[in-house]
């Protein structure tokens, strides 16, 4: 990381907030319909996920929106937008009840629940209920020679972890893959603050030709064309730098979900595509060993992920 | 009792209307709101997309003048729907009426000032609203009360295009559909449109249901809007959605396509814009769409005030 690249990190004021892990909930029908009407029923969000971490594959699950590791809210709804609005990725999660109290996590999406990674004999110990205390920091987070750049829900460790260069005055981030503005769906109808948007997979040879269908949960992703402050919307000449939280869907509109981290007018802010650009490598999430065994391997994502 | 609306047949695609069955669906005049949700900011302001906090009318209520016909841009106000928006309280009974009763289906106002008074269904908003959107006479309007109750004849639901099975309508009234200019080649239908959305100014609705609600176009590129003259439309204009398929739900489909009707005007918001009634979809070449500037539901359906 570049020495000029100065941040904030003195002035962030680091907060608790807690959540308790989700029980899965099924809609009234259970149905989930393809894009040809047939429906189905899959698993994927809430609850304790322990054979998805972040670092494994978006796409392919049997299973819808596929929410890695522990998902955790909180029931109070006022609070439960504190977790939402104040959690970054990145923050260290801590079980402070039950069998795995003590346990260290870090956060690696947020969805309707929060989305916090432990590792999988953590998992063995916890059950649904138990609270889950983030200790939350990155709000107002900023680069001081960059003000045109907007950062979103990144913790100091995720600033440090991007890898950003400077290059001719533009701030540089590596990604994964990048996406098309075009297929940017579901979450157009929100503010840029509040979970994520997903990709639109519905398309599956379009996923194909531009390689899309390699993401992994965990991954940077580059967006050309988006102004993502206040919402998320089409605009030329400015751009977003997102992660992959969850997993592919089955739904028209929907797909693995893409959360904002970065926006800025082009000018300022460039991706340069990079296949290690994903938070279970840079955020020292998954040890070589486990992330090993995941069924992508390293290094073999988003080959060909320009647009 | 007056009929609002004489639509003049212009197609003869053949239908299933002879099998469709009319079932009443009512609704009360819903009375403006500002709802806290997770798309908003601190009440009552709204976010600009450059995050300029505003506060300016919203969808709901009696709106005495803005009518279909009317321009969908310049307005000071986010996404107003035309006319007299009408809901139930109840979520059930809401769904009920916003997938049933289908573009073009003849309302009528049942209690207040204005009863006997007849209109007709001009489009429906989604999430965070769902609301139907009724055309009434102007001056009927002044003679009505939030909460006045409106009935719709609803009929449409179930329709089929007998000769096109893989075109799926979605909320259009049998009257509204055979006052549509079409053109049959080759086994595709085409219709008249006033102008095409490109893929990627497609927002708000993507992901959600395509059974009633709505799907916006995005405006916040200006420049992008006025190059495709997008800027020039007027609410009840019919534009085709490239690239979009609303079979179940809106997503991204090269080749597939979404037809539907402007029902709200334009708004500040990021990812939001003018909201339009999708009418019918194709996953495919079956469905396909020819200019046709005075494709208007003013004109289609004969409005007359």
């Amino acid at each position: 990381m570049s020495e000029s690249l100065r941040w904030n990190f003195d002035d962030l004021v680091e907060m608790a907030v807690t959540g308790q892990v989700s029980q899965p909930a099924l809609r009234r029908g259970g149905y989930t319909p393809w894009p040809d009407g047939r429906g189905v029923m899959l698993p994927g969000m809430s609850g304790i996920v322990y054979n998805a971490r972040v670092g494994d594959r978006a796409f392919g699950w049997a299973g819808d929106h596929v929410e890695p590791g522990v998902s955790i809210a909180n029931a109070d709804e006022q609070a439960d937008f504190a977790l939402h609005y104040l959690t970054c990725i990145g923050n260290e999660a801590e079980v402070t009840t039950g069998l795995a109290r003590g346990a260290k996590g870090i956060v690696t999406g947020e969805h309707a629940r929060l989305l916090v990674d432990f590792e999988p004999e953590v998992l063995e110990e916890m059950t649904i209920g138990d609270t889950v205390q983030i200790r939350t920091r990155g709000r107002g987070i900023r680069l001081e020679d960059h003000p045109e750049i907007e950062f979103k829900k990144t913790s100091p460790e995720l600033a440090e972890a991007y890898g950003l260069t400077l290059e001719h005055g533009k701030v540089i981030c590596p990604v994964a893959m990048e996406l098309p503005a075009r297929i940017m769906g579901s979450g157009a109808e929100l503010n840029a603050e509040f979970v994520d948007q997903d990709l639109m997979s519905g398309d599956r040879a379009l996923m194909a030709e531009l390689g899309i269908d390699r993401m992994r949960l965990g991954d940077l992703i580059g967006i050309r064309d988006v102004d993502h402050r206040f919402g998320r919307s089409y605009r030329d000449g400015w751009a977003a730098i997102c992660i992959c939280i969850h997993g592919d869907s089955v739904m028209t509109g929907h797909g693995p979900g893409i959360l904002t981290l970065i926006t800025g007018p082009a000018d300022r802010l460039d991706f340069q595509i990079d296949p290690g650009a994903n938070i279970a490598e840079t955020l020292g999430i998954r040890s070589a060993a486990s992330s090993g065994s995941s069924s992508v391997a390293m290094g073999d994502a988003a080959t060909g992920g320009a647009a | 009792m007056t009929e609002r609306s004489n639509p003049t047949r212009r197609n003869d695609l053949a239908t299933n209307e002879a099998d469709l069955v009319a079932v009443s669906v009512a609704g009360h005049v819903a009375h403006p709101g500002f709802p806290g949700l997770p798309a908003e900011p601190a009440e009552p302001y709204r976010l600009a997309s450059d995050g300029t906090p505003f506060l300016l009318p919203t969808y709901g209520g009696i709106v005495y003048n803005v009518s279909v016909g009317d321009r969908a841009f310049g307005w000071a106000a986010d996404c107003i729907h035309p006319g007299v928006s009408i809901h139930q309280p109840d979520d059930n009974r809401n769904r009920g009426l916003n997938v049933f009763a289908c573009v073009g289906n003849r309302a009528k106002v049942m209690t207040g000032g204005a009863a006997g008074t007849v209109g007709v269904v001009t489009g429906k908003s989604g999430r965070f609203s769902e609301q139907l959107i009724v055309h009434l006479p102007v001056e009927a309007r002044t003679s009505m009360a939030v909460g006045d109750q409106v009935l719709v004849r609803a009929e449409g639901i179930g329709l089929e295009l007998t000769d096109h099975p893989d075109v799926s309508l979605k909320g259009i009234a049998p009257g509204l559909l055979g006052a549509l200019r079409a053109k049959e080649e080759d086994g595709r239908v085409s219709f008249g449109v006033v102008a095409h959305v490109p893929p990627h100014l497609v927002g708000a609705g993507l992901g959600l249901t395509s059974q009633g609600g709505s799907l916006h176009i995005q405006s916040t590129d200006r420049a992008q809007l006025a190059e495709l003259g997008l800027d020039q439309l007027r609410l009840g204009d019919l534009v085709a959605f490239e690239d979009t398929d609303s079979r179940y739900n809106h997503g991204h489909l090269r080749g597939a396509r979404a037809i539907g009707v402007v029902c709200a005007t334009d708004g500040p918001r990021a990812g939001y814009g003018p909201g339009v009634a999708i009418l019918m979809t194709a996953p495919g070449e079956q469905l396909g769409s020819f200019e046709a500037p005075e494709a208007n539901l003013v004109d289609l359906l004969g409005i007359e005030d």
